[in-house]
């Protein structure tokens, strides 16, 4: 079975070889939208956040925000920021694209903060700067999150003492805990997909968008086969079906490792890409690959026709592609958790984990999800494949 | 000789049609078979069960004392199968079309480079054997077509329509192709609606229509089963359709047929019914503008069995 289906691979590859738009798809087009996407986002480098603040509470915890936090990215020159007297006159400021967001801490802020009732600071963002917007929320939540964990130690402290604290030892406990809050980290802000810098990211995604493309050819060829009519002949020769759905799957799979690997390779000596640690790259690369196999398949076999099954998997590759965030870095919220219902993010996420993480282990959790994403639509995308050549 | 493929009782429905019913025939080693009938008669779904690609509903095929199915390795190894439809990779050349289905058979290195420039040689096709089959006329991917069910040396070829589309130079080179297999042993089934081909190259032939095979033996035989009876062909100017009607109710007239402007008709006896004839289509708003008189062939022995041309 493997000796015919080797057969057909390489009849395959050979063919593939002599079809361009397949190097296109898998090799030129993504190197070339890389850089051009990447000479439209700032480097972290070259990040700047102009933002204004309202401070219309005056008191402590607000000014925890606007001297601490928002001070400190200042100092390190992440942040611009202008004070703005009331929320009109920073409004105002963005609309006219002075600044690209504003933070406004409303009036009883602090003290609803330290009653225990939240406390929300409101950002005000431009929309044509999506980066610094992100990142601008990211901040203010950043602080927020803050501010609810040293309220839980408050709290709990209060309680295990049961009345026993008084309110000054309450409120060393309070500044205990602010001593150990760790500042709001910028870097992963500007860079939400953990530490992947935007041209790795932007290498990355487009890699494992086209990277879907182009293991269609796989599962397309299978139906080319049956158009051409040597599907008859593959099926009148001493093989299986299986063997034909074998020797297609072995095609694509190996297409789809050589174009990563080449797109790995190729964004990291011209672009200055880095994809992490080889082995953990690799592993993921091999994940990426079987999850695009099991989708492509599973949307190929709802198709009679090459040119279906090819309308059918681009539509797929291009909003699991825009689900993922391929084509601009998207925040750890509830986009980034949107991310995650598509082979894609987790493929950046895995990615950022490898690039954050001094182990190779650290993509495991995002390998088995792409596994899972392959296998999950494999199983059902072969079966109806084997009963519709039935 | 001893038989190389049997076919017992096959069966084969799609959903509701009854594509194949009960078609029993074998095809001894060295033999060319002719399954004869018209478009839609079920010869191409015959070929798929003999070849392995459908499983019958009900029946058996045994290809050199192996049973054959979609899972029959051995069996499938002793079968060259020709499609109606060409099924060659247009961008790949003549030889790595070849080469490719070579590897697929597991033919060893030294036989495969032989047997695809024997094959080559054979279909003609060695002075461009490197240029890629998308290049080619019409008759030159015919007849790789042909050469890749020939390439591993199987025992039994099936042909399905080969000339189906095909210039008549091109055709003749086929059928002479496929008279030079069976003389060097390989057993052929060949499926046509030509009538001349099926006398042209087989031993025996096997009349089916309606997934039923109505007939078979060597054409002597099934010429001899319309007894003593003459073809007249009577060409006609005007309404040929009334002409007909006319025609099939004189006495002695078995059967009728029209072809385009001319009536045809199988009679016991020609000489004396042609006057009755002539008569009975005066008789409509027709006029015979000639008259043929000859033995019967293959056509109409087809005709006589289902009462229709082979064509229709």
């Amino acid at each position: 079975m493997l000796r015919a289906a080797t057969v057909i691979l390489r009849k395959d590859l050979r063919l593939r070889l002599r079809d361009r738009s397949v190097l296109l798809f898998a090799f030129v087009i993504p190197l070339a939208l890389t850089f051009v996407f990447s000479q439209l986002f700032p480097t972290q480098e070259d990040f700047e956040l102009t933002a204004g603040v309202v401070d219309l509470d005056g008191d402590d915890v607000a000014a925890g925000f606007t001297q601490g936090v928002v001070a400190a990215l200042v100092d390190d020159g992440l942040v611009d920021a202008t004070t703005f007297e009331d929320e009109a006159g920073a409004r105002a400021a963005v609309e006219d694209g002075d600044i690209a967001a504003a933070w406004i801490l409303p009036a009883g802020f602090s003290a609803d903060v330290s009653a225990g009732d939240g406390g929300e600071i409101r950002v005000l963002v431009n929309p044509d700067r999506a980066l610094s917007a992100e990142v601008a929320r990211g901040i203010a939540d950043g602080y927020r999150a803050e501010l609810d964990r040293i309220s839980l130690v408050v709290a709990t402290s209060a309680t295990a003492a049961q009345g026993a604290l008084s309110g000054s030892q309450l409120e060393e406990i309070a500044e205990l805990a602010v001593a150990q809050a760790p500042a709001v980290s910028t870097t992963e802000l500007i860079a939400p997909d953990q530490q992947l810098d935007p041209t790795s990211y932007l290498a990355a995604g487009m890699a494992v968008f086209f990277l879907f493309f182009t293991v269609t050819f796989g599962i397309t060829g299978f139906l080319e086969e049956r158009q051409q009519g040597t599907l008859q002949r593959l099926l009148a020769a001493p093989i299986g079906i299986g063997t034909v759905h074998l020797g297609k799957a072995m095609g694509a799979f190996v297409l789809g490792i050589v174009s990563m690997t080449v797109l790995a390779i190729a964004s990291a000596t011209m672009l200055d890409a880095s994809w992490g640690d080889p082995v953990g790259v690799a592993v993921l690369i091999v994940a990426g690959v079987i999850s695009a196999l099991g989708v492509m398949a599973f949307v190929g076999s709802f198709a009679r026709t090459a040119e279906q099954a090819g309308n059918l998997q681009s539509i797929v590759a291009l909003v699991f592609g825009l689900a993922g965030g391929v084509f601009f870095p998207i925040g750890a919220g509830t986009l980034g958790q949107l991310a995650l219902v598509s082979p894609h993010g987790w493929f950046l996420r895995g990615l950022g984990d490898l690039v954050g993480s001094d182990s190779w282990t650290a993509v495991l959790p995002a390998t088995a999800a792409l596994v899972a994403f392959g296998v999950v639509f494999a199983v059902p995308g072969a079966l109806r494949m084997r009963r519709e050549t039935a | 000789m001893s038989d190389l493929l049997t076919c017992v009782g096959l069966e084969r429905s799609f959903g509701d049609l009854k594509a194949v019913q009960g078609v029993s025939f074998s095809v001894a080693v060295g033999e060319t078979y002719g399954l004869l009938g018209p478009n839609g008669a079920g010869k191409t779904t015959c070929i798929s069960m003999i070849a392995g690609l459908l499983d019958p509903d009900a029946g058996e095929v045994t290809v050199a004392g192996q049973a054959m199915g979609p899972r029959a390795s051995a069996a499938k190894n002793d079968v060259g199968l020709v499609p109606q439809e060409l099924a060659i990779y247009p961008d790949l050349s003549a030889r790595e079309n070849l080469d490719f289905f070579a590897r697929l058979y597991g033919l060893d290195t030294a036989r495969r480079k032989r047997r695809v420039d024997e094959v080559l040689e054979v279909i003609g096709l060695t002075d461009r054997a490197g240029d890629r089959a998308g290049t080619y006329s019409g008759g030159m991917k015919r007849r790789l077509n042909i050469g890749i069910g020939m390439l591993h040396e199987p025992k039994l070829l099936i042909l399905d329509e080969p000339t189906v589309g095909v210039d008549p130079q091109s055709r003749n080179a086929i059928l002479e192709s496929v008279e030079t297999l069976a003389t060097d042993g390989m057993g052929v089934l060949y499926t046509t609606h030509y009538m001349e081909e099926a006398e042209r190259l087989c031993d025996r032939i096997g009349i089916i229509d309606q997934g039923t095979l109505v007939a078979e033996g060597t054409r002597r035989e099934l010429v001899g089963m319309i007894g003593e009876q003459d073809v007249v062909r009577l060409k006609t100017v005007g309404d040929v359709q009334a002409a007909e009607a006319a025609c099939a109710v004189v006495e002695g007239v078995s059967s009728t047929d029209v072809e385009e402007d001319t009536v045809v008709c199988l009679v016991d006896e020609a000489a004396p019914r042609l006057p009755a004839l002539l008569a009975a289509v005066g008789a409509t708003d027709a006029d015979v503008s000639g008259v043929e008189v000859r033995e019967p062939d293959i056509e109409d022995v087809f005709l006589h069995l289902t009462g229709k041309a082979l064509r229709d």
